[in-house]
């Protein structure tokens, strides 16, 4: 089985160059047969590396270390999901299922594309080939999961403890959807210049697989959050680690896409800037991939750190943003301008909501590398953190998130601000009156957490203006209004959801950190201990053994107003041997939209324990708010509209199923 | 106003934008990036009390003093000089003597490092990257004895 | 073989999915231009929907409609332009031929360079499963050892895997084996001799305290036990005891029973013991009785001295000759045995400077020295 996984995974290497070179040159002699190769082949690629992944997956789940990787990886204990989850959570697994994520959306293009023009579908699907080519030559070359061990070790050495949690099954192949979803857009746009020029049917094609990537890069992104926020004990959510800016930059300027692509797609206008942005945004991803892989940063990501690899991603880097950059600047000029309109307008408000976005990516961008590069040629070694990201992403995000209402209100070409100031009066006479509200009433609220709860209502607030002023309200009876607003397009609502999510997300964050309260202290057992009006008793440590680890357990009973138990907090250090490392696992309780986080420290010698307690309001707001944007994405994903954009009425002209 | 000249207003405002965003974002750096230091590094660096710093080393053996409640104090070295810190707070996990930290705050008047955050090295297969390379430059640390 | 059964029908199944769409019969194209009307279109009826919901104005929607007339004029003139299909040339089939070809080729030529195809998978279930006498060593001790693992109390499971450690040298987990083994179910003769022996092994074959207290235990509870007296005058010729030594293996022959394993192994001992005094140049306490009787007729006073002259004869030949690391061994051991602590530490660090300090050789003399409780002078 574990060879059948290796030899489907250099065979898909074989058809990856295939599917990179065939088409395009049918495309380029125009066979109508060579172009027809990228279809069977992309989904033939895709099933022989799935048929690889799940080759090493079952090495994985059955513990097989004669497998190098499995060894170096997995133990014989371990519960059968992180064993699994263990197949990702290691540098050689997760190119694995990079690439195989990168096949499947080249498989759905395949599969989906029947109603692409013939030469741009041969175009994607050759770049798409590209990629995976080379990045199938990386994993044989320099990262093979399935080099073997002879004799086989009767014993692996575990899994990186901080991985052993349900997280690692969701974050990462979350995450990977996305980052290899923009991969699509990228080809795209590549295809585009490479054709020379941009098919009306181009951005309805575009926009889907945007949604799709940005979707699941949104939940990624909130998993990954909170996975560290439970996982690392210190209650934070969000630490501008370069890690995390590596993922965060692809979403800013996918965000960017999104809106850019919805002004092409309507209006034909923003071309040039929408295909640049597409390289972009995947040119962030293979750059995020670059930072994490290499070894360049150090963090829990960086599993491993071996030179010859970070050249080689670094090779790969190069070739396709230097590449297509290069064909961007050579053939740009050939594509024809789009629709005028005002300055004002629902263009010109996602022009501005671009400007904005592409600005913070920038930001972010050189918080990220600056000190790389600073190292790389003077040798000093700086750390750039969140006072710098508070000091310049903060303020670019403040202005975009007071306009996001007006956009959706301004019509198209030629928008009436008044007009949709009027509209969202409501929206703000709520925003101000949250904000006094928290100004005075709230203890210790600063100016700016009164303005951030404020800004949250407003985007709160506009979001559902805007849906109330599209199905006509206050000018219409309820009945008809009712008719409109189920009527209302599903992007209508996509667009609500989203900015709500913003919203929402915004004002978990404001929460958390402006009313936020925190306490470190040393307890004996049966103390007790107050923060902001809830009472805990410590119990005491109770050791215990899990399946690979043992574990020292500190009991907390909550206790409520009347002095009775109102439930239990516990929070532990887990010991595990193989890797002589220990965890910490902190205790949450949920009190509506917020959380009582519990941490353990050290154990002093009279017996005493460090804990360290927080209340954390609104809290679960933050990922909230990114599910809530995610269904948004969803909704405008099932909109008529992204079906269209070919002829699909007209069925006798469609080649037939280039798929047999 | 002619097409043309719209066109210009919208890309000058546009640049006008770029430029200040660019001068705050350099404007922050100078300002809030916080410098790497080894405690052998600090003879020669100036470091005013109260500007935050990244102290990085080694955890001095059998320096480790729990104070009251969770405040703890040790000595980072890198073997040629040590500094003396004072944490309040959670340690990190993998948190031990003769092992890489890098810890980010301040010097007090009294010339003790007050940190506000400690990171241990994150895998027992590494040490933190600033942290290796410094000791390496000293000569202190070698390849062969990484674990 | 299944494998390269799966293996040729993939590499069928790629084949087929390049060459398939190469060998199928034409297929009609669609215009890209009929896309883009399809696309304009749409664009049309969605701006009159907007113009119902307010979403543009009546005036601005006019302009529009008419940008996407124009677009669509701009269409209806390029589609004229290219809409033939070309007849494959020669370069075309080339490129598929090769293409189909590189399929094959490719993986399998890869697949050789890279691939271990002789090795089966190895489900760990599977290889603690199957019939034991078909396992390895290893899978063996790895399922005793998940059983101790579960069952750490298990006395008699610590008592079977003990030797069994020992004799795959994993000398460390067999001393806590059999200490596990003595706590657990108590001592016995078997159990001292054989901690004993992981002890000495631990250690590179040398004969420590600590392990001459387990032979000793052994032995107080059967005075017969071979391993026991063996160990013990190997101890005694790693002091330089040769003499002593000789006399306790030859009384071991006398007293062991024909056919037992050990007599090999002592007439092995005796004559290498033999051949290291010879060697040594100190006079040859060999098997022959006399000199035996004559060492054991000596006085406590005669026979120190003739200690003292053999190692003294000892150091003498490792200034001559130093590269010997056992000779080194054997000389800091019969000065600590003689008391004479100092000197010990002098050999000891003559021999770590011949070695140089980052030696092999260097890390075993100080961990020797250190079991005999003796520790370097810096």
């Amino acid at each position: 089985m574990v060879e059948t996984g290796h030899f489907a995974l250099v065979l898909a290497f074989a058809l990856s160059l295939v599917q990179m070179l065939v088409p395009l040159y049918g495309a380029r002699a125009g066979s109508q047969k060579m172009m027809a190769v990228g279809g069977p082949v992309a989904v033939t690629g895709f099933a022989l590396t799935a048929l690889s992944f799940a080759a090493l997956a079952t090495a994985y789940a059955s513990s097989d270390f004669s497998v190098a990787s499995v060894w170096e990886n997995s133990h014989s204990l371990q519960p059968l999901i992180y064993k699994i989850t263990g197949t990702w959570g290691n540098h050689e697994g997760s190119m694995l299922l990079w690439v195989l994520i990168l096949t499947f959306f080249g498989a759905l293009v395949a599969v989906f594309g029947s109603n692409l023009p013939a030469t741009l579908k041969a175009n994607v699907l050759a770049v798409q080939g590209a990629i995976g080519a080379a990045f199938f030559l990386f994993i044989l070359a320099t990262s093979n999961p399935f080099t073997r061990l002879n004799p086989a070790p009767i014993e692996g050495r575990d899994l990186n403890p901080v991985l052993q949690d349900l997280g690692l099954a969701i974050h990462p192949p979350l995450l990977y959807l996305g980052y290899v979803g923009f991969s699509i857009c990228f080809s795209f746009s590549v295809a585009a210049l490479i054709e020379g020029r941009i098919d009306a049917s181009w951005a309805r094609w575009v926009r889907p697989w945007t949604l799709v990537a940005w979707m699941f890069l949104t939940g990624g992104i909130a998993m990954g959050s909170y996975w560290a926020y439970y996982e690392l004990g210190w209650g934070g959510f969000w630490f501008w680690d370069p890690v995390e800016n590596a993922s965060f930059m692809p979403w800013l300027a996918g965000t960017a896409l999104l809106h850019s692509a919805i002004v092409m797609e309507k209006r034909s206008a923003l071309k040039i800037w929408t295909l640049l942005l597409a390289i972009l945004t995947f040119s962030l991803s293979l750059l995020g991939t670059f930072l994490v892989r290499s070894g360049v940063l150090t963090s829990v990501h960086a599993f491993a750190t071996d030179p010859t690899r970070g050249v080689f991603i670094l090779c790969i880097l190069t070739l396709f943003i230097g590449g297509s950059l290069a064909l961007f600047a050579l053939r740009a000029s050939r594509l024809t301008a789009g629709g005028l309109f005002h300055p004002i307008s629902r263009e010109g408000a996602l022009v501005l909501n671009n400007l904005f976005l592409t600005t913070a990516t920038a930001t972010v961008l050189v918080g990220t590398l600056y000190p790389l590069a600073l190292e790389a040629v003077t040798g000093g070694k700086i750390s750039v953190g969140a006072p710098f990201f508070d000091l310049t992403f903060g303020p670019l995000m403040l202005p975009l998130l007071a306009i996001v209402p007006f956009g959706p209100l301004l019509a198209w070409k030629r928008g009436d601000v008044f007009a949709a100031a009027q509209r969202l009066m409501a929206a703000f006479a709520a925003a101000l009156a949250a904000m006094l509200v928290t100004g005075l009433f709230v203890d210790g609220a600063s100016v700016f957490a009164a303005l951030g709860v404020g800004l949250a209502v407003w985007l709160v607030c506009g979001a559902l203006t805007d849906l109330a002023v599209k199905s006509g309200f206050g000018s219409v009876t309820p009945a008809i209004m009712l008719r409109r607003f189920a009527g209302l397009p599903r992007s209508v609502f996509g667009t609500a959801l989203a900015h709500l999510g913003l919203g929402l997300t915004l004002l978990g964050i404001v929460g958390t950190l402006s009313f936020g309260t925190e306490k470190i202290l040393s307890m004996h057992a049966g103390e007790t201990v107050e923060l902001s009006g809830h009472t805990l008793r410590f119990e005491g440590l109770y050791p215990a053994q899990g399946p690979n680890y043992s574990e020292d357990r500190g009991r907390f009973v909550v206790i409520g107003a009347d002095g009775n138990a109102k439930g239990e907090i516990s929070s532990a250090k887990r010991f595990f041997p193989v890797r002589q490392t220990t965890t910490t696992e902190s205790g949450i309780r949920t009190v509506w939209f917020s959380q009582l986080y519990l941490s353990l420290g050290d154990e002093g010698n009279d017996g005493s324990v460090v804990v360290r307690l927080w209340w954390k309001p609104l809290v679960t707001l933050i990922w909230g708010g990114a599910v809530v944007m995610m269904a948004g994405a969803a909704m405008s994903l099932m909109d008529r509209r992204l079906r269209v954009g070919a002829p699909a009425r007209r069925k006798e002209l469609v080649p037939s199923a280039s798929l047999s | 106003m002619t097409r043309k000249q719209k066109r210009l207003s919208v890309i000058v405002a546009g640049l006008a934008f770029l430029g200040a965003a660019t001068g705050l974002t350099f404007y922050a750096l100078g300002q809030k990036a916080s410098y790497f230091y080894m405690p052998g590094d600090l003879a020669t660096a100036t470091v005013q009390p109260g500007q935050r710093i990244r102290l990085g080393g080694l955890v001095e053996k059998g320096t480790i003093e729990r104070g009251q409640g969770a405040t703890v104090a040790f000595s980072v070295t890198d073997k040629q000089k040590s500094v003396k810190v004072t944490y309040t707070g959670i340690l990190p996990d993998l948190f031990r003597e003769e092992q890489g930290v890098i810890t980010e705050g301040s010097f007090g008047p009294d010339g003790v490092f007050v940190a506000d955050s400690v990171l241990a090295k994150h895998d027992e297969r590494y040490m933190p990257k600033e942290v290796a390379d410094g000791l390496k430059a000293k000569g202190v640390w070698q390849e062969s004895k990484s674990e | 073989m299944l494998f390269w059964v799966i293996a040729a029908i993939l590499t069928l199944g790629a084949s087929l999915a390049v060459l398939l769409p190469l060998a199928g019969g034409p297929k009609g194209a669609s215009a890209p231009g009929d896309h883009d009307l399809e696309v304009y279109r749409d664009q049309l009826s969605e701006l009159d929907r907007d113009v119902a919901r307010g979403l543009i104005q009546p005036a601005e929607a006019e302009e529009a409609r008419a940008e996407i007339g124009r677009r669509i004029l701009r269409l209806g003139a390029a589609g004229q332009a290219d809409t033939t299909a070309r007849r494959p040339s020669v370069a075309t089939r080339l490129v598929a031929t090769v293409a189909v070809l590189a399929v094959p080729l490719v993986s399998w030529g890869l697949y050789i360079k890279l691939g271990s195809p002789d090795l089966p998978s190895q489900p760990l279930a599977e290889r603690l499963a199957k019939n034991p006498a078909d396992s390895s060593v290893d899978e063996l001790v790895a399922r005793a050892e998940a059983h101790l693992a579960a069952n750490p109390s298990d006395g008699r499971g610590w008592d079977v895997l003990a030797p069994i450690y020992l004799r795959l040298q994993r000398y460390s987990d067999a001393v806590s084996a059999y200490r596990n083994a003595i706590r657990l179910d108590g001592e016995s003769a078997a159990r001292q001799s054989g901690l004993g022996e992981a002890i000495a092994n631990a250690a590179g074959g040398i004969v420590s305290a600590e392990a001459q207290n387990a032979f000793e235990a052994a032995l107080k509870l059967d005075p017969a036990n071979p391993k026991a007296s063996f160990y013990l005058a190997m101890g005694l010729a790693q002091e330089g005891r040769t003499g002593e030594a000789t006399v306790a293996w030859q009384n071991m022959l006398g007293t062991l029973p024909a056919e037992s394993p050990w007599r090999r192994a002592v007439e092995q001992a005796l004559a290498e013991n033999a051949k290291r005094a010879v060697a040594s140049g100190t006079p040859a306490i060999g098997p022959d009785a006399q000199a035996v009787e004559a060492a054991q007729s000596m006085s406590p006073q005669d026979r120190q001295a003739m200690i003292e002259t053999m190692v003294a004869g000892l150091d003498e030949k490792l200034k001559q000759n130093p590269h010997d690391t056992e000779g080194w061994m054997r000389l800091i051991r019969s000065y600590v045995v003689l008391g004479k602590a100092d000197q010990a530490r002098d050999a000891l660090s003559r021999g770590i400077s011949v070695f140089g300090a980052d030696s092999e050789e260097a890390k075993k003399f100080t961990a020797f020295a250190a079991s005999l409780g003796l520790t370097a002078t810096e």
